[in-house]
């Protein structure tokens, strides 16, 4: 046995033996459970509560979290956690040992000091803090809340040096509500979990000092601060840049925010510059550590995560975003603090945010801007811009600066065009506009602006084509949504496609001919052994040429492309050869004998339908100078040579929605994104893996093509296949496959006008799915009336009800298999306004399906559209 | 000459006869081979490897992809990683700092495989998008931090399922694609040098999933398919397979060759590993959990890598175990999965580092933990 041999020893990890290690190697603390303080009895009397101002100490219960920090408590209460000589503890409860590393005692002091202050400090962390959430009302209160919230708070606000107003001098009064409220109303200042400060020593080796404690980072959430030695051990691999293991995902802290991205010595010493590069930019870019929407407010209402979307997402978004209360003024982009003049103008009509408050900036000059009564050096601009303000008027000010007075439909003038205005400005601390702010709106699409990545998570929207047909559908929707459907190289690719598929169509068609050719012959002879004809010696000396015979150098021609084409390989020669072929192409193209073939097209079973539209301009496609149409494109098998994945993003322009009047798009919807992808039928079969990675997609639709229900197709076996079965039981295999157990489905008809044409001459019976198709027909249609195809009972014709019927059969096989509901839709892939809806269609079916929950499940409201019909 | 049906008649007796002398040549191997490896090395009183649960621990958590891990590899040099996720990216991590040092947006997100250039200069990934592209470690990023890829390889007409550089040739690259061929590519001029299946005989008859190159005769290469069997190639003789080596009753998704050279693993759908001879052909050991008392569906082996010596065998398993298996007694010594910051979701890829120090694993959980001897013991 060979493997048996030469395994005397193995080795998953050779013994270090190396020299002496100058660092120290970490090793796993045991945890010694009777080192754990558990509450003991106070030594001194109950005497007087009232009188002791220090706290009881108060054992809190073990967690991971406590024993974390106790850990840290530990670590920055004794800067040598080895000393022989512990330090006297702060309350009772004295469990000291010296040799532990995890002296639980101060954890217990820890926690006791702050019991008073945060009574809930474990649960508080990630969620909006329940009960103790403020309502945005305690408006105009001055700094009232801060003091009851002083013992966290106060902890925290030392360090908020990147908190402060710009406006700066006249801050205590609006800055601290904010503070205190979102604080209190949110973890994301994290008093709860906050240990920056007291101790510059390092909190897990506890080896202290350094001066001003420079040499160390601290973790963006807790901010807790780590030696060198220890920082990549506590952060690990950093994903969301700075924070400790324990810290992932917790929102940073206010404070810290102006840090992030801001890279440390440390990290530089550490690291290279590259990682050093990645760990910044995740720590600027992910998710976890952008602003909370829960705690900013505009106008008095708490934003939802997609108004932070939009407002970040704007032409001049406000700078510098912090937690708090904001006034903004939709019509004309003012954007301030509450309580305080604008201070800047960002773009206007965003959707976010409450109505504007008349007090919202606190003034009190009896003039109002669109309904909010401005401030004294507002007022003082005003006058400076020339605007009258005897009698305290009220103005409409629009984004442009264009202004008027209320109720009246004269324009006055416009604020900034005077020079002065925008010199002056800056001295009173007025904003001025942003020049981009102008044009915001007309002519730039939210679509084509970069989103940044956490966004675009959110916001994308994912559609999985699959069937035959989809690809058309893909490249119909990237001619409707994209400003350049195709790329130049795309184009290469598609026209390199069109031009061997060509070769393809024209051996089919050189097949046929020699199909033809023998039939004609051997009718030749059958005639000719007719007596009736035997007269005719002259057909002797044409024996072999018929109609369908070619001119012996296309013969040879046309036997390579046969040739080339059993072997199969078709596609390799015959793009570089183009060139070269091109005039024989047409040669042949023009030959009598192939156009005769052509006549004959319908007897060529493997023919697809879109042969027809490219042999009409065969001889334009195959020279090198061919140019492709949109049509072209669209008529084309497939996207890319590869037919690999193919995918397009897009998303619904404002103006094509606005359009339709009926439904005005809200701000998020065009901030959604959908993306198209296109996965190629021949990889699927059954526990497809590959599939597996499309579980977050939001709907799968799925193309069949209306007409295959009389066509067939050789498989690999031999066996001849109805492409309509084929449909199904891929349909079958993609609907039961796992990863889409709970995904909606649209079926997606397609080629109805195919259907249309074929109908009346080919039975939908002919498919044996379909053999109970028994359409109301109305006596004119069977009496041969074909001029009238209209039932008289449904009004429907009989492409329609066929097309009704294959739906429901669909419908009920879906049912069947999954117990839910199959939408529905038809299209014609060619007629880019039928796509444009079935796309919309399947934006709607997302919506339904996120507000179901909201309406119940079993609502009929989503049986209105085509989708409704059940047979 | 012959019509359509008759040709169908002798192509189907030649499959059965076909058929016919593979059964009877399992049967003769059967016959000849009296012994497994578990067998004879219990025979010779071989002890089992045995493993404190402590003895094998997670030191490193790689954190930063947000998406399913689908694949991972190890420079042979330096202690990097390339890692592959659904997130679109590609990471390449500093296994030592457990930082990142390059973030690769891709194009087409649905990433199956990457692999590492022996000279650890550049990194190749392919996926759903039926193409190989090469992306060079020391290009400048982009003002948005995208790095340019260098080279696309095009020509694959399926998904592309796993890529390996030739050991020591940083031109030459094999994928395998679910267009049923494996192919060696040039990446100087992304041509392709040969295919392998495909039109010719003796190819695969479903989606390769993965190849695995000898690193000791880096001519010879094996790929597992979905056809259920796993083929030896030699890189000069593209038109057929060495070897065909049947056994396994469901998709081979892993193939990996032994450290020696002269036998490789496989693991599949079917819930084994099996270890073949590469030159007789037989299969050696199969390593197969027992089924679960509900009597259940084995969960499928997902990825499979050898220690250096050969001794261990890591096998990682749908459904999050990850099995260390004793190679020689068919012992399993333990389960990854039941460890201490063990992966939440199923292994999708392992790696073994290039000195046989440490091991990877990928999982869905979106995570890469790397995984290293630790404590003292004594050699068996």
């Amino acid at each position: 046995m060979a493997a048996a041999a030469g395994a005397t020893d193995y080795s998953f990890a050779a013994e270090y033996d190396g020299p002496p290690l100058p660092y120290s190697l970490p090793r796993a603390i045991p945890l010694d459970l009777s080192r754990i303080p558990l509450a003991a009895l106070s030594s001194s009397p109950p005497a007087s509560p009232s009188a002791s101002s220090s706290p009881l100490p108060v054992v809190r219960p073990l967690t991971p979290s406590s024993l974390c920090s106790a850990i840290h408590a530990h670590a920055h209460a004794h800067p040598a956690p080895r000393s022989a000589a512990p330090a006297p503890a702060v309350g009772g409860a004295v469990v000291d040992s010296p040799t532990s590393v995890i002296e639980n005692h101060h954890a217990a002091a820890h926690h006791s000091a702050e019991l008073p202050s945060s009574p809930s400090d474990d649960e508080g962390a990630g969620d909006d803090g329940g009960p103790q959430a403020l309502p945005p009302k305690p408006r105009h209160q001055a700094a009232v809340t801060f003091a009851e919230t002083s013992g966290s708070l106060l902890q925290s606000s030392n360090y908020e040096d990147g908190f402060e107003d710009e406006d700066g001098d006249d801050a205590a009064a609006g800055d601290a509500r904010p503070r205190a409220a979102a604080g209190q109303s949110s973890g994301s200042l994290s008093p709860a979990h906050w240990r920056g400060g007291r101790s510059r020593g390092c909190y897990r080796c506890g080896k202290g000092g350094g001066f001003w404690g420079r040499d160390k980072e601290s973790c963006l959430a807790c901010g807790a601060r780590y030696c060198a030695g220890c920082v990549l051990r506590a952060m690990g691999s950093m994903p969301e840049g700075r924070k400790c293991l324990d810290c992932i995902g917790r929102p940073v802290a206010e404070c810290r925010r102006d840090a992030l991205g801001r890279g440390s010595r440390v990290l530089r010493r550490l690291l290279s510059a590259a990682e050093v590069e990645l760990v910044m930019r995740s720590e600027r870019e992910c998710a976890a550590n952008q602003l909370r929407a829960d705690d900013v407010y505009v106008n008095g209402s708490k934003l939802s995560p997609e108004e932070l979307v939009v407002l970040q997402g704007c032409q001049c978004p406000p700078s510098r975003l912090r937690p708090g209360f904001y006034w903004y003024d939709k019509v004309s982009g003012f954007w301030g603090k509450e309580g305080h003049k604008p201070h800047c103008i960002i773009s206007a009509n965003l959707n976010v945010g409450g109505l504007l408050d008349q007090k919202a900036s606190n003034g009190n000059t009896g003039i109002l801007i669109n309904g909010r009564e401005i401030t004294k050096s507002e007022l003082q601009m005003l006058k400076l811009a020339g605007v009258q303000c005897a009698g305290k008027p009220h103005f409409w000010v629009n984004a442009d600066g264009t202004y008027q007075e209320e109720g009246q439909k004269t324009v006055k003038g416009k604020i900034w065009d005077k020079p002065i205005v925008k010199l002056l400005s800056p001295v009173l601390s007025l904003p001025t506009p942003n020049k981009a702010t102008n044009q915001c709106g007309e002519d730039v699409h939210m679509g084509n602006r970069a989103i940044p990545e956490y966004l675009e998570q959110r916001t994308i929207q994912k559609l999985l084509l699959v069937g035959s047909g989809a690809s058309t559908i893909l490249k119909q929707a990237k001619f409707l949504y994209k400003n350049k459907p195709f790329s130049v190289d795309e184009r290469e690719d598609l026209k390199l496609i069109i031009q061997s598929n060509i070769y393809n169509y024209l051996g089919i068609l050189l097949e046929g001919r020699e199909r033809f050719e023998d039939e004609a012959l051997a009718d030749r002879r059958n005639s000719q052994h007719d007596p009736c004809s035997s007269g005719r010696c002259e057909s002797g000396l044409c024996d072999e040429v018929t109609e369908y015979s070619l001119i012996p150098r296309l013969k040879a021609f046309s036997d390579w492309i046969l040739k080339a084409m059993a072997l199969g390989n078709v596609e390799d020669i015959f793009p570089a050869a183009s060139r070269e072929y091109a005039p024989l192409v047409e040669e042949l193209w023009k030959d009598h004998a192939i156009q005769a073939t052509y006549k004959r097209r319908s007897e060529l079973p493997f023919l697809p339908p879109a042969a027809n539209y490219f042999l009409d301009k065969a001889v334009d496609i195959s020279r090198t100078e061919y140019e492709l149409s949109d049509m072209d494109i669209l008529y084309a098998d497939g996207i890319t040579s590869s037919d690999g994945l193919v995918t397009t993003e897009f998303s619904f322009p404002q103006m094509s929605l606005g359009g339709q009047g009926a439904d005005e798009p809200d701000p998020q919807d065009t901030l959604l994104r959908y993306q198209l992808i296109r996965i190629n039928n021949r990889g699927l079969h059954e526990n497809c893996k590959w599939l597996q990675m499309f579980d977050d997609v939001r709907l799968v639709i799925f193309c069949v093509s209306a007409s295959d229900y009389d066509e067939y197709y050789e498989d690999a076996n031999g066996k001849i296949v109805n492409k309509m079965v084929e449909s199904r039981q891929l349909f079958e295999s993609i609907a039961l496959h796992p990863t889409f157990e709970q995904m909606d489905f649209l079926l997606l008809l397609t080629k109805f006008d195919l259907l249309e044409q074929k109908i009346n001459t080919s039975p939908l019976t002919s498919c044996e799915w379909f053999n109970d198709f028994t359409p109301l027909i109305s006596r004119n249609l069977l009496s041969g009336n074909s001029r009238s195809t209209r039932g008289s009972q449904t009004g429907a014709t009989l492409a329609q009800m066929a097309a009704h019927y294959m739906a429901a059969k669909f419908k009920r096989l879906f049912d069947s298999l999954m117990g839910r509901k199959l939408y529905v839709s038809y299209v014609n892939a060619l007629d880019q306004e039928s796509v444009r809806s079935a796309i919309r269609y399947s934006r709607e079916i997302i919506k339904w399906e996120e507000e179901k929950p909201v309406f119940g499940a079993s609502d009929t409201v989503y049986s209105e559209e085509p989708s409704s019909f059940t047979h | 000459m012959a019509s359509v049906a008759e040709l169908k008649e002798k192509h189907a007796a030649a499959t059965a006869s076909v058929n016919s002398l593979r059964e009877r040549l399992r049967q003769r191997r059967e016959m000849l081979l009296d012994t497994d490896v578990a067998r004879y090395s219990k025979a010779q009183g071989r002890a089992p490897v045995s493993f404190q649960p402590t003895d094998l621990v997670c030191c490193r958590t790689l954190q930063g992809h947000s998406g399913k891990v689908y694949s991972l590899d190890w420079t042979p040099e330096k202690n990097w990683i390339v890692s592959a996720s659904q997130d679109g990216r590609l990471i390449v991590w500093n296994a030592l700092t457990s930082q990142k040092t390059h973030a690769i947006k891709l194009h087409c997100p649905w990433v199956m495989t990457c692999a590492f250039a022996p000279n650890g200069q550049s990194v190749a990934c392919g996926g759903l998008d039926s193409a190989c592209s090469i992306f060079n470690l020391n290009s400048q990023a982009d003002r948005d931090g995208n790095m340019p890829v260098s080279r696309i390889l095009t020509g694959h007409k399926g998904y592309v399922s796993s890529c390996q550089y030739v050991p020591d040739q940083e031109t030459r690259l094999i994928t395998s694609s679910g267009d049923q061929t494996c192919v060696l590519w040039d990446v100087t001029t992304g041509q392709r040098i040969s295919i392998f299946g495909g039109e010719f005989p003796s190819g695969h008859t479903a989606d390769v999933q993965s190849v695995s190159i000898n690193s000791s005769n880096t001519n010879m290469f094996v790929s597992g398919s979905c056809d259920a069997t796993v083929r030896l190639w030699d890189i000069r003789i593209a038109s057929r397979a060495v070897r065909t080596y049947h056994g396994h009753e469901g998709d081979v998704n892993s193939v990996k060759f032994f450290p020696d050279g002269h036998r490789f693993g496989t693991g599949s759908e079917d819930g084994t590993c099996r270890l073949f001879d590469m030159r007789t052909g037989h299969q050696l050991q199969v390593y197969s959990r027992e089924p679960d008392r509900n009597d259940n569906e084995l969960p499928a082996v997902t990825s499979i890598a050898f220690s250096i010596s050969g001794r261990l065998l890591f096998a990682g398993y749908s459904n999050g175990d990850c099995y260390v298996w004793d190679t020689l007694l068919a012992e399993v010594v333990l389960n990854l999965g039941n460890l201490q910051n063990s992966h939440d979701g199923r292994i999708s890829c392992l790696g073994m580092s290039s000195d046989g120090s440490a091991l990877c694993t990928g999982s869905w959980d979106k995570n890469l933990k790397i995984w290293a001897f630790s404590g003292h013991r004594k050699i068996v």
